[in-house]
């Protein structure tokens, strides 16, 4: 479209805009200000909060070297040690490595992508509260002497053992299961915002490689973080209940937990890693003054660690004893990743060869991470071959060498990242001199400090030890790393006083201060509607190629230019080529999603202290507020069907099935949850592979209930399926007659399904196949019943009159959920009621 | 094995300053930019090309030196081992077996190898996982409840060795420890012949009597007396041994009468209880005893 | 499944990545049932490995293939990279070439991935 095509509007028509979208965005103030849900509050506070934590775990780091500074120290307890490093560890990696690319995420994205908001910002606030409520819990445990003191992975028998572990573990369960599940709202978020919510032209050969990477690392998230979960489910299931999953003397075995939490632990090291490598990808073209050199080689990468990630994880366990032919495929797959991995550097390298570099503070960070990164990529091929493995595993060489890929691969990119993005926060810039002489403390004092453990590692000096005897070879490398890490401290310090110091004197920069070619520095700090205007892109450099575009845009001569209804407006595009299909209302502020997430935290907490009536008290709050968050605010009946979005463009305002966001948000949420039930399912088998007989002689479900149970959950998808006929077609009746019944045997359903092992006496507690039967069982019962929630909740808005014929979203988004729980029914009773009699 | 580590380290060595100094030259304010396609082919061949090859080529090294390292042995499939170690918080349950892999004698934390020959371990753990490791012999093997792990080590020069535990065990991982001996194998044999003969009641002191009157004996089992407890480590012979509580302190009367009134205070979240309310001659003579046993 | 239909190119750039999944997935859990179940199983060591031979070349296959139907996408190479003009056939393009290099890359990962099959020959840890 041409720019004499775009509208023109007078002075006072766009003051008129301007201030109605001002009105509508606007963030509360006072108390109310923690209620907003723009995406640049949650942003900000998301990675202010992770941030905090970072500082907290790096203080339990230095700790931990003041203790080894010398061998027989007594500087710390060795159960208080033993919680330092476990917090540690736990700390940087679910509350600051995750988290901080979650805030700069939803900060960053909408305004990269050219568009208002992420589609369900209730849900990025619901996200945060649960993240905070949820770290503040698992870091304040160490006040009270009641810190997970068992290692940040938890392996059983030693977490497991409640007179070692104390309550430490299940604060570290619980803790983290509420923290994962803002990961997962997250990457719902992310996902369908990348995908649904660009701006008009933005096609996937022009999204920016931050939006891929953060695409491929969402999508990631959904199959890591669910088998964590899984194997919490059972690691609670034996601390509370004393069912024997890991267990060895009632037929558990610790190796299950090892493998679902290296699932979920492997990737997590790429999921932690690509974002800030996607950092990366934004600063280099900009500072080499050029488009980025090999885009599809990029794209290529972050899909390629995305897959080849999940074939790692028993890297981790080359030392428990599988058979050789297990560790080589492993082996095998963490080579290849290696692969994708190296491409993403040498395309960075060939972007600055074929540009003219400028050598800001962000590029210090970022070269200086890429050079210790590289070592720790390079350690990294050595420690995954199986043999040099069986020596260097467990020892501080691998301490060194996932300090090399994490600092290097993470930490130097945030940092470059921080200030390269620093003037979006307040039109100001960081100071170059403060970041000089921080990257010099930091390089030189991250090397100081961890290349030495590769020395240490090799003279056998284990990994978690709380002390060492002296004379044996270990005593100037820990001496030296720990003076090192003070240095490497000290540099980081010198970040956080650049960060905090008063700026008021500081004259304000440019809008776009490094010149860059995307569009993430168009948003202003002081308004609050992120683009003024939803722009048409035409180029991968949007602010380079599209020379009036922002002049454009700022006049509001683009779409979505007023808020005529008082709406929150935002454009859907399709996947693949983003031409506009739905005008989205997202929601505004609201204190809703801070009710569930306390409430959601009380629940977790109230686990953890075994407070069953409070538990249950918080578990009602929560479901209150869920329901009154989406009965107040999703699938409202719009006042018109065609609604006028500038530039002569009439779209819907309401969508249902695959066109709307909310349908791509139940598919990819009920993938993860299909992940998790895909690891118990694997538990299941695991336990028969281990076994001579895995029942144990126990008695099992028997046939009967469980395949009664699986004919009523089909019955009752099939009524699902039969009742969104009947509402499409308007018989409004017979619909909620369907949904009554559909309910009824969903009830019946679940009652068959936990029929079978409660009528055959399973007793979960004596050996690990009751206790994996009655797990699945259950899972499938908690899935059914809110599937009878969801069938309550379309009937009652379609009694009420919120959910017709044509807006029939409610429905058809539920019967995408039972799509998927008939898929589960299916699988959980064939397997329980029939497996035992295959095999 | 020794090989492959020093391929690894020159060549990542090489690779490293390749790439960095590539990028070092790549940030310098240079005349004229690369063209696109020759950055493109800078991808290809260092980004693709290069690593592909390389690490085939040591995947393949590495896979196939796999065997060699933990060769195939008929003892790894059924079962059978010269000698089974259980990990226990936080010290070595040690249990020499005879030809039919029946046991033949208990020790603990120190384990005495003939050199020149493999030696077949089977692991276990009583509690937790621990992981096996003597950094100077091999690479290492986790211990874990309810599996029982095959490991086999050849040692190639005699020597005393230090094992420390690997894998995190619980407040005292850092000081569980065992002592290897690696002797001749004549040595070897007549060590263990010594073992194995019908144990020679030790000498008959105020500190054995005190021994059993406090109880000890509920825990710890000596060869040749009736202290038969299997709690605790085995004492047989304990004075002989290098260190004292699982590699924590050295082999001294003043180590073993310190370590018998407070073990927690040198070793936090030891199962033995203190026996600080002993009277100090008490002490005193049963380390004296204790010490004496070889 | 109009939504299947608009994503559909979308999903062809996961091919070949999910080949090398199932082929990973298939050798691990082949291996492990193998050597959990030996004495159940009236199998040899070597017709496990002789099958999962074949199973390599099955997926190889069929990634050149994918590689192949990417490298029509991609206009059998007539247009260099970076394909980054706002148009349907630049975008059609990229997608061909991004997904042929994935084919690539996971040629090679399968390549990896068989390269056990070779030197190990027993259960054994």
């Amino acid at each position: 479209m041409s720019a004499t095509d775009l509208p023109t509007f007078t002075d006072e028509e766009r003051a008129g805009q301007e201030e109605r979208l001002r009105k509508v965005w606007t963030t509360p103030s006072g108390w109310r200000y923690w209620t907003s849900v723009n995406n640049t509050e949650i942003g900000l506070w998301y990675g202010a909060a992770a941030f905090i934590f970072m500082l907290f775990a790096g203080l339990l780091g230095l700790m931990v070297r003041v203790q080894l500074a010398v061998p027989d120290n007594s500087f710390i307890s060795a159960d208080l040690f033993n919680q330092a490093f476990t917090l540690h560890g736990t700390i940087m990696m679910f509350l600051f490595a995750v988290p901080i690319f979650e805030a700069i995420a939803v900060y960053l994205l909408p305004s990269m992508l050219g568009t208002r908001e992420l589609p369900f910002p209730r849900l990025s606030a619901f996200g945060f509260w649960s993240f905070a409520i949820g770290g503040v819990f698992v870091c304040g445990s160490i006040f009270f002497n009641a810190a997970p003191n068992t290692g940040w992975f938890m392996y059983p028998p030693l977490a497991t053992d409640k007179e070692y572990s104390g309550i430490g573990a299940d604060i570290w369960l619980l803790g983290l299961s509420f923290i994962e599940v803002a990961s997962i709202a997250a990457a719902v978020e992310l996902i369908v915002g990348i995908m649904k919510c660009r701006a008009p032209g933005m096609r996937i050969n022009m999204m920016p490689l931050f939006a891929w990477y953060l695409l491929i690392v969402a999508g990631m998230i959904l199959f890591a973080f669910p088998p964590l979960i899984a194997g919490d489910i059972l690691f609670e299931m034996e601390r509370m209940f004393d069912w024997p999953f890991f267990d060895a003397a009632r037929g558990g075995d610790p190796l299950l937990w090892q493998h679902l939490f290296w699932i979920f632990g492997h990737p997590e090291v790429y999921i932690i890693f690509l974002p800030a490598i996607a950092i990366m990808a934004m600063v280099v073209p900009t500072f080499s003054q050029r488009p980025i050199v090999g885009y599809s080689w990029i794209v290529l990468a972050a899909v390629g660690t995305g897959f080849l990630s999940f074939g790692l994880w028993v890297h981790h366990m080359f030392a428990t004893g599988l058979p050789q032919m297990s560790l080589a495929f492993f082996s095998a797959a963490s080579e290849a990743v290696a692969i994708p991995t190296g491409v993403q550097i040498f395309v960075f390298i060939a972007t600055m060869l074929a540009g003219r570099v400028i050598f800001s503070v962000p590029m210090l960070f970022g070269a200086g991470g890429l050079a210790i990164f590289v070592i720790g990529g390079l350690t990294g091929v050595m420690v995954a071959l199986v043999p040099f493995d069986w020596q260097a595993h467990d020892t501080y060489f691998i301490v060194a060498h996932l300090h090399y890929v994490l600092i290097g691969g993470m930490l130097f990119p945030v940092v470059a990242g921080i200030y390269y993005y620093y003037p979006l926060l307040d039109g100001k810039k960081l100071s170059d001199r403060f970041g000089k002489v921080a990257f010099w403390l930091m390089f030189v004092g991250f090397n100081v400090a961890f290349f030495p453990m590769h020395f240490s590692g090799l003279r056998g000096m284990p990994r978690r030890v709380f002390t060492y005897p002296a004379g044996i070879g270990w005593d100037w490398f820990n001496m030296i790393s720990t003076i090192g890490a003070f240095v490497f401290a000290f540099g980081v310090g010198v970040v956080v006083i650049d960060v905090v110091r008063p700026k008021r004197k500081q004259p304000r920069c440019e809008q776009n201060p490094w010149n860059a070619g995307t569009l993430e520095f168009i948003s202003e700090p002081e308004e609050k509607w992120g683009v003024r205007s939803v722009p048409i892109i035409t180029s991968r450099y949007p602010a380079w190629d599209q020379p009036d575009l922002i002049a454009n845009m700022k006049a509001g001569r683009y779409y979505l230019p007023d808020s005529p209804m008082g709406e929150r407006e935002t454009l859907v595009t399709t996947v693949l080529d983003a031409r506009p299909v739905q005008c989205l209302r997202v929601g505004g502020t609201s204190i809703v999603t801070m009710v569930a997430a306390a409430a959601l935290g009380g629940v977790f907490i109230a686990l953890t202290f075994h407070w069953w009536w409070i538990t249950i008290a918080c578990a009602i709050v929560t479901l209150g507020a869920i329901l009154t968050w989406l009965w107040t605010g999703t699938a409202i009946i719009p006042e018109t069907q065609d609604y006028d979005v500038g530039l002569g463009l009439k779209l819907p305002v309401y969508a249902s099935g695959p066109d709307s966001v909310g349908w791509w948000a139940m598919f990819i949420t009920m993938v993860g949850d299909g992940t998790a039930y895909a690891s118990l399912i694997f538990g299941y088998f695991f336990y028969w592979t281990i076994h001579e007989d895995f029942t144990g002689g126990h008695a099992g479900p028997g046939a009967f209930w469980p395949m009664a149970a699986l004919v009523l959950f089909v019955l009752a998808w099939l009524l699902m399926l039969a009742a969104r006929s009947l509402n499409k077609a308007n018989r409004i009746r017979a619909t909620q007659g369907v949904l009554v019944l559909s309910t009824v045997l969903t009830v019946a359903g679940c009652g068959a399904g936990l029929a079978g092992p409660y009528l055959y006496s399973m007793d979960p507690t004596l050996f690990v196949y009751p206790a994996i039967v009655w797990v699945v069982a259950i899972w499938t019962v908690v899935h059914g019943a809110v599937a009878v929630i969801m069938q309550l909740y379309c009937l009652a808005r379609s009694l009420s009159g919120r959910m017709t014929a044509r807006y029939d979203m409610d429905l058809v988004n539920v019967v995408l959920y039972w799509h998927f729980m008939v898929i589960t029914a299916v699988t959980s009773f064939a397997v329980i009621g029939l497996f035992p009699l295959l095999r | 094995m020794h090989h492959l580590f020093i391929v690894m380290v020159i060549g990542g060595a090489i690779i490293w300053a390749l790439t960095i100094g590539v990028l070092a030259y790549a940030g310098r304010t240079r005349p004229k930019p690369m063209s696109v396609r020759g950055a493109s082919r800078l991808i290809v061949w260092g980004g693709v090309a290069f690593p592909v090859i390389v690490l085939f080529l040591l995947l393949s090294y590495a896979v196939w030196l796999m065997p060699q390292v933990r060769p195939w042995l008929p003892g790894a499939m059924d079962g059978t081992a010269e000698i089974e170690v259980t990990g226990e918080q936080f010290w070595w349950r040690i249990l020499y077996l005879d030809q039919a892999g029946k046991p033949a004698f208990e020790t603990a934390n120190e384990l005495h190898l003939p050199v020149g020959r493999r030696t077949t371990f089977r692991l276990k753990a009583a509690d937790v996982i621990h992981s096996f490791w003597i950094p100077a012999l091999g690479g290492k093997m986790d211990m874990i409840p309810g599996r029982d792990n095959t490991l086999s080590l050849e040692p190639t020069k005699a020597g005393i060795y230090r094992g420390p535990c690997a894998e995190f065990c619980g407040t005292s991982h850092a000081l569980m420890a065992f002592s290897v001996v690696v002797m001749e194998e004549a040595d070897y044999l007549a060590w263990r012949a010594a073992r194995t003969q019908a144990p020679v009641a030790p000498q008959k002191t105020s500190g054995q009597e005190l021994f059993f009157r406090h109880g000890c004996a509920a825990c710890h089992a000596i060869a040749g007396t009736p202290a038969i407890g299997r709690i605790g480590p085995d004492l047989t012979a304990v004075g002989e041994r290098q260190t004292l509580a699982a590699g924590t302190l050295s082999n001294t009367p003043d180590s073993m009468i310190r370590f018998i009134r407070d073990p927690a205070s040198i070793k936090p979240g030891v199962k033995m209880p203190a026996f600080g309310m002993l009277p100090d001659g008490d002490i005193e003579a049963i380390s004296a005893w204790l010490g004496g046993l070889k | 499944m109009k939504w299947l239909r608009e994503i559909e190119t979308f999903w062809t750039l996961f091919t070949a990545p999910t080949v090398w999944a199932l082929h990973f997935l298939i050798c691990y859990v082949a291996f492990a049932v193998f050597c959990a179940k030996q004495g159940a199983l009236a199998l040899s060591f070597d017709t496990v490995r002789l099958a999962l031979g074949g199973v390599t070349v099955v997926a190889l296959g069929v990634i050149v293939l994918s590689a192949w139907l990417a490298w029509r996408q991609w206009g059998f190479g007539t247009d260099d990279p970076p394909h980054d003009a706002p148009t349907d056939e630049d975008r059609r393009k990229f997608q061909g070439f991004a997904t042929l290099l994935l084919a690539g890359l996971s040629f090679v990962a399968v390549l990896y991935v068989s390269v056990p099959l070779l030197f190990i020959g027993a259960c054994q840890s």
